[in-house]
């Protein structure tokens, strides 16, 4: 992947990961990906099924995740969470169960389509402790030391400025402070037709 | 990465077996940001070492409004 692009490149690729995410937005998390997604991935990846099975099937059918960022060590009770890149907000409403109505999750994404489906099941659920806002992983709108957690899911390979997003995710937790990824990595050399190519951040 | 930017205890702890393509895998990063040892193995003895929990939340966390 080339590290350094053009200004209509990055106009290419940002397009490019908003239109599929609103698509999935719009369609739901089973059109666009070729892992399982909704509550069979959430069962693939070991999610706590009693925390599972308290939420509605069709916010449960939003998980479009690669992993399960829980898996790497507890949420507690009280504690303030980040979820970059929070799509529909269904690992945010995990997150909002183990720290309880005592703790506070935010989850930021680029995508407005997302976001507007997130706050919907935030309003049908009810639940003060949680919040969705529109931000980006390399600009984080938040204080120095803000955050005891934070968790995100399938969201820096889409980030076109690595380090940087995560000086910031560096930045807003407070000393001792865990960063819990859940992403997608290159396990083998993509063929020379599919290198460089743009389009491999977003199909 | 993480530790060029100060994350302490990081790592590319497993793969989750979620494919996107046959070049791409899902994959689980931890890191922490480091306070004095003190604090930090405060910190990591209340973790239980960064397992999974083994105690389930109880359905009253998950409760409209807050319990």
């Amino acid at each position: 992947m080339k590290p350094e692009f053009t200004d209509a490149e990055l106009h290419q690729i940002r397009t490019g990961i908003q239109e599929k995410y609103a698509k999935v937005a719009a369609q739901g998390a089973g059109c666009c990906f070729k892992y399982p997604s909704g509550r069979e991935g959430m069962v693939q990846q070991g999610y706590a099924m009693d925390i599972v099975n308290d939420l509605p099937e069709d916010i449960l059918a939003d998980f479009c995740g690669v992993g399960n960022p829980f898996s790497l060590g507890p949420l507690f009770p009280g504690e303030v969470v980040l979820d970059i890149g929070c799509g529909a907000g269904v690992d945010s409403f995990i997150a909002a169960c183990m720290v309880g109505p005592s703790g506070r999750v935010v989850g930021i994404d680029v995508t407005p389509a997302m976001l507007q489906r997130a706050r919907a099941h935030q309003a049908r659920l009810g639940w003060s402790q949680v919040s969705f806002q529109e931000a980006e992983a390399e600009a984080l709108p938040f204080p120095s030391a803000e955050f005891d957690a934070i968790i995100s899911n399938g969201v820096f390979n889409l980030t076109i400025h690595k380090s940087k997003a995560l000086n910031e995710a560096h930045r807003v937790l407070k000393p001792g402070g865990r960063l819990m990824l859940a992403d997608m990595v290159l396990v083998a050399a993509l063929p020379p037709d599919r290198q460089d190519q743009i389009a491999n951040w977003y199909q | 990465m993480l530790l060029q930017v100060g994350f302490h205890r990081a790592a590319l702890r497993r793969y989750t077996g979620f494919k996107s393509s046959p070049y791409t895998e899902g994959a689980l990063f931890y890191g922490e940001k480091a306070v004095n040892t003190q604090i930090r193995d405060a910190i990591v003895a209340q973790a239980g070492s960064l397992t999974p929990p083994t105690e389930p939340q109880t359905e009253s966390f998950c409760e409209p409004g807050g319990a």
